[in-house]
């Protein structure tokens, strides 16, 4: 009895051993293959401008309400135009601040005389929603300085990005962290 | 902790008060949350006819008081049901807070009564009902996935041939690794392509000089006045030197004898139907001669930044010449031809159109036209072997891509390039190296399935191209940094930083790496994994464009005047 | 941590230049580019330091102290953490998809504290049980503080719902490793509340879980975390254990029914087990019948692989794509739209699905063995009867939550001195 007990006992001890030995390999295989393919800065999300088709769903599928995505201005590609196909809808016939010709639903612009005949265009990140209106506005009627980009600091970094996903272009992807912005601005270059 | 029953009683009054808060605050939320996802104030239908019927009659003030005065209301709603939500959901947490406390208390406080259980259960029955169970379920399972997979096929593409494709893929990769190694070994004489044969910045040979002066005319053979502007490189076959120029909107292909500096020849490339009337959009003093012609045995190939192409024979006879189109984009066209078997490889990169083209050098018939993905990319092609399959590689953004050169068809592709990519990819027997500032350095692994091997940012080069041993890839950033590093684990072997700009691509020659700074000094270092400078030589020109290297002379273009280095 | 853009860049060309970049006389300077960045990544290595406080706080909380009241505590702590503090992002249920996206497709490489996060709770695991769940792990903590009156399900539910997270584990690793979704991250309920923010159904899905928590206690712990599958497994092998008892066990079956995930193993006596040559013939049967399984399963995954492909943003385009050239009707949700207008040809995008198709080809098989081997080894087992004196958890099930202390006398009389 004494010694039987002592069989399955030992057995046991012997299971749980050669088990241990078997679980501890993958554990230790893991990080080994990966050892090359690990960074120690990480990701973030961000929206590649130049792939962006302003569908709108950034303001919808972000999970953050309002959505971390906002419209950012690369102002030394803008014409700074009186008549500007960002700040003002398609068809208006008087040039003013009045909402009945403002494109962006919030009121997100702010439009400030800077000299004949240049206006300066700037926006109010704390109304945008990200709709994206006026970034198509900008792109199809003006110089296309107006684009999207996903405001690191509010962004909660999700492992998988929601509006990535529901991108219809693939314009989201995960960036190295330490180039969070994929800015329109572009240097110069030679071949 | 222990409470008496007075307390227990408070608590659970506490509890059930911040119960029911918890439950209005979230009805109130959802309604909130309705209004906002569904009837979102600011698309709604009012605002939006009125906002027609605004555009239709723009002068009527009063419609336009209303657009200004239901835009208002709508802000309102929306910002203010957001604002309610974001409350909402704090207000939600601390109600839901305190009657977890309250529950948790109560709970704690409950005197637990261990209850005496009845018969103990037979560990046999109960195992052999969970036996049960467990085949019940599984077989449940196993049913609906067998059923699944065949009423969820439909609209997939046909997946008969997959067996025979993947049979035949089988049998590639065995011919592939039966091919014998990727030998590459370049010629002597010739330097056919930018970059030198197969556009690798490899050249063959060696006795190249190490010490010459371009001021005092030491070390240089000859030295000739190029008739006109470029920013092409030399290439060279047999004892014939071709560059192209342009001036303004007229575009030539001029021909030197490489041993005396003699001008052989020079031809228009200009005047043919569709060529544009005026200068692209290009960066200011790019020019129309930026890329670097081709030469084989049969023609030497040149285009030009308004998509002239023309080929001419070694003696300066027209073969063949066209306009294709003005490949326009914002800093102006500039990737280099190349040739592989009498097919002429054109990388087109506009705004309008980012293709890669072969043509039949002999006549000029387009053989083979591959669209690709993504934006213009300033960067030349090189040809590589891998798994014995000669192919075109371009580094395009965002895809760095290889093409079967005789049918042009897409044999891999990773996206991985992002940003301006003018630097042409280095190639070894196994490895793609691409590169461009304020993106990444990426080592990939070349086959049917590219694999990064590894990346690095910390040296990127905008203009020269890096160039890359089986062992040691090197390349210089355009402020000056020359790196070395090692292929298979990315890690840096040494930097060293040269002090000025570099727009010339750096060359491996004679187990050297020769580095030509932007005002005309040749740094010149061994091509090993520790930096062992060799010499320093001054050309006494600014250079912006890849040396030539064949039978042991070096040849120069720089600003104005072409070098034939020979030293001593 | 802000990034400002100094546009000191003499050229500054543009994309689209319609209207020429105007030279101003007025001395109108450009307005400083802002663009905030993320929190730091030193952060980031701060939460796995926490991680691996708090996971050596549970163990001792779990298997020196034995005090419940202090993993409660450290429930609240994680849960304020890792839920309310990180918003749920980064925990190590979701790391689980990055490992298989890193070890299965080239271009992804994992950060480290993803690989940490994966690596440290199952190491734990492997050394004092599953203190991960205790009063570590953000979902647990909060299902944890939330689950006020357990009932007990039938077994035959209980039983039938704990092969859920099995399948939901080689999903998740399916569609990480083909790179097309991380359904973990997707369809996890309590991050929506965690972030007082998030869709409706996440929300709805989360609330009514932690409704049906409060009665069937750790509903997602035990139906549905496939994390949860590995730390069961790498659990059962630990060095230590959580034990209900501080002395020897009197088996006065006072803790018997007290475990609300009914994972306390009753004594049995050595000549039940292994006695009838019966349970022996049948362990043999089922040890025959491990790798019948596991080749069921990867032709039955190898099968179903193109339908499981479908959750792939490239084959559900092609589908349409192709639904759209086959019979013309018109393609017109935004993703078809967008792909139009990119440029890249259907040729393209019919060899990319046939490329993920593939990849599921591949992969598909190894879901199902694995699945088939489960149930192999599950049911074999069910035939085990090994002999075991007095009560203990069973180690792999046992979230090591310590419900079961205070149904000790030994331990209540302990408390009291």
């Amino acid at each position: 009895m004494k010694n039987e007990k002592n069989i399955y006992q030992s057995r046991r001890d012997f299971v749980r051993k050669a088990g241990r030995v078997l679980v501890v390999a993958p554990l230790v295989a893991v990080p080994l293959a990966l050892a090359k393919k690990t960074t120690a800065s990480g990701y973030v999300w961000q929206i590649d401008p130049f792939k962006c088709t302003q569908c709108g769903q950034c303001k919808t599928h972000c999970v953050k309400t309002p959505s971390a995505v906002k419209c950012v201005h690369a102002y030394v590609m803008c014409g700074y135009c009186d008549l500007c196909g960002g700040y003002l809808r398609q068809g208006v016939k008087t040039i003013s601040t009045g909402a009945e010709n403002q494109l962006c639903p919030t009121g997100a612009i702010v439009r400030r005389f800077v000299e004949e005949p240049y206006f300066e265009y700037t926006i109010d990140e704390d109304l945008c929603d990200g709709c994206g209106k006026c970034v198509k506005g900008c792109k199809d009627f003006g110089n296309g300085s107006l684009y999207l980009q996903i405001n690191q600091s509010l962004c909660d970094n999700c492992n998988e990005c929601s509006i990535a996903r529901s991108c219809p272009a693939q314009a989201i992807s995960r960036v190295p962290a330490d180039m969070q912005y994929i800015p329109k601005e572009r240097e110069e270059g030679h071949s | 902790m222990r409470f008496a029953e007075n307390d227990i009683r408070v608590i659970r009054n506490i509890s059930q008060v911040a119960g029911i808060f918890t439950l209005i605050v979230g009805l109130l939320m959802i309604f909130s949350l309705i209004q906002l996802k569904t009837i979102n104030p600011l698309d709604n239908p009012a605002l939006l006819s009125v906002k027609e019927q605004f555009d239709k009659d723009q002068e009527n003030a009063v419609l336009a008081e209303q657009v200004r005065a239901m835009d208002l209301m709508a802000r309102k709603a929306y910002f203010s049901s957001r604002r309610q939500l974001e409350t909402g959901s704090w207000l939600i947490l601390a109600g839901a807070v305190v009657f977890i406390i309250c529950q948790r208390l109560i709970a704690g406080n409950e005197k637990i009564m261990p209850g005496i259980p009845g018969s103990k259960p037979d560990e046999g029955l109960r195992q052999q009902r969970y036996r049960k169970y467990l085949t019940g379920s599984a077989v449940v399972l196993t049913a609906g996935a067998i059923l699944a997979s065949f009423l969820l096929r439909s609209n997939l593409p046909d997946l008969s041939g997959n067996r025979v494709k993947a049979l035949s893929a089988r049998e590639a990769r065995k011919a592939q690794r039966a091919a014998t190694r990727n030998e590459f070994d370049p010629d002597d004489t010739n330097w056919p392509v930018f970059r030198g044969e197969d556009g690798r910045g490899i050249a063959g040979g060696s006795g190249y000089p190490l010490s010459w002066n371009g001021e005092d005319g030491t070390g240089v053979k000859w030295k000739t006045v190029i008739p006109s502007d470029g920013k092409s490189s030399p290439v060279i076959w047999g004892d014939r030197l071709f560059v192209t120029g342009a001036e303004e909107l007229e575009c030539f292909v001029h021909c030197y004898d490489k041993n005396n500096g003699t001008l052989l020849w020079t031809s228009a490339v200009s005047g043919l139907p569709g060529e544009p009337a005026e200068l692209p959009k290009m960066d200011r003093d790019a020019g129309l001669a930026v890329s670097s012609a081709a030469v084989n045995a049969k023609a030497v190939c040149a285009i030009f930044a308004n998509g002239n192409l023309a080929a001419f024979d070694h003696d300066g006879n027209s073969k063949w010449a066209f306009n294709l189109g003005v490949p326009a984009n914002i800093y102006g066209y500039s990737s280099s031809l190349i040739i592989h078997d009498d097919i002429l490889v054109v990388q087109y990169d506009s705004d309008e159109k980012i293709s890669v083209m072969g043509y039949d050098i002999e006549n000029g018939e387009l053989k083979w036209e591959t669209l690709r993905q993504g934006s213009p990319a300033w960067s030349s092609p090189a040809i590589g072997i891998f798994g014995g399959i000669t192919q075109v590689i371009i580094n395009g953004n965002p895809f760095v891509s290889a093409y079967d050169p005789s049918d042009g068809k897409e044999l891999w592709t990773i996206d991985c390039m992002y940003g301006d990519v003018a630097p042409s990819p280095a190639i070894n027997s196994s490895m793609v190296f691409s590169v461009t500032d304020y993106s990444n350095l990426v080592a990939i692994e070349a086959g049917v399935t590219p694999v990064i091997k590894w990346q690095d940012n910390s040296y990127t080069p905008d203009i020269p191209s890096p160039v890359a041993t089986d062992e040691f890839l090197f390349l210089v950033t355009g402020y000056g940094d020359a790196v070395c590093y090692n292929t298979q684990t990315g890690d840096t072997l040494w930097t060293h930083y040269f002090g000025d700009q570099f727009y010339s691509s750096p060359i491996i020659a004679d187990g050297m790496v020769w580095f030509m700074n932007r005002s005309g000094l040749m740094h010149i270092v061994k091509a090993a994994g520790a930096y062992e400078p060799v010499a320093e030589s001054q050309l006494g020109e600014a250079v912006e464009c890849t040396p030539a290297f064949s039978d042991k002379n070096i040849y120069i273009r720089g600003r104005k005047n072409l070098y034939c280095i020979s030293g001593k | 941590m802000v990034l400002a853009l100094m546009l000191l860049w003499q050229t500054v060309m543009m994309a689209q230049d319609r209207f020429p970049r105007p030279e101003f006389e007025s001395g109108y300077e450009y307005p400083e580019h802002q663009l905030p960045l993320q929190r730091a990544v030193w952060l980031e290595y701060v939460d796995v330091a926490v991680l691996i406080a708090a996971l050596s706080v549970a163990a001792w909380l779990a298997l020196k102290k034995r005090s419940r009241n202090g993993l409660v505590w450290l429930a609240v702590f994680s849960l304020a953490y890792f839920g309310f503090y990180r918003e749920g992002c980064i925990c190590s249920v979701g790391s689980v998809q990055n490992v298989a996206l890193a070890l299965f497709n080239g271009n992804y490489t994992i950060p480290l504290t993803a690989l940490l996060f994966f690596i440290i709770p199952l190491v734990f695991a492997l050394l004092f049980g599953r203190v991960f769940c205790a009063g570590v792990c953000p979902l647990g903590a909060i299902q944890e503080l939330t689950g006020f009156s357990p009932v007990k399900l039938p077994r035959a539910v209980e039983s039938v719902m704990a092969a859920i997270p099995f399948i939901y584990l080689a999903l998740t690793v399916l569609f990480a490793a083909t790179g097309s979704q991380f359904i973990i991250c997707r369809y996890d309920p309590f991050v929506g509340i965690f972030r007082l923010d998030a869709p409706f159904t996440m929300i709805v899905f989360g609330i009514l879980l932690l409704l049906a928590g409060i009665f069937i206690n750790r509903p997602y712990c035990r139906y549905l975390c496939p994390y949860g599958v590995l730390l069961n497994l790498f659990s059962r092998f630990s060095w230590r254990h959580l034990s209900i008892t501080p002395a020897e066990c009197t088996e006065c079956r006072l803790c018997e029914d007290s475990c609300p995930y009914d994972v306390i193993l009753p004594p049995e006596k050595a000549e039940y087990a292994g006695d009838t040559t019966g349970s022996r013939k049948r362990f043999l049967i089922y040890l025959v019948l491990i790798p019948l399984f596991t080749a069921a399963g990867s032709v039955i995954f190898f099968n179903l692989a193109p339908a499981l492909s479908k959750v792939n943003p490239d084959v559900k385009l092609a589908m349409e794509i192709r639904e759209e050239v086959e019979t013309g009707t018109e393609a017109t949700s935004l993703a078809a739209v967008a792909f139009k207008e990119s440029g890249s040809t259907e040729e393209e995008l019919f060899t990319r699905e046939m490329d993920v198709i593939k990849k599921f080809r591949k992969a598909s098989p190894w879901a199902g063995a694995f699945l088939g081997l489960a149930l192999g080894i599950g049911l074999v087992s069910l035939t085990i009867r090994s002999s075991r004196t007095g009560y203990s958890p069973h180690r792999g099930k046992c979230y090591s939550c310590g419900k079961c202390f205070r149904y000790c006398p030994v331990q209540v009389k302990k408390d009291k001195i």
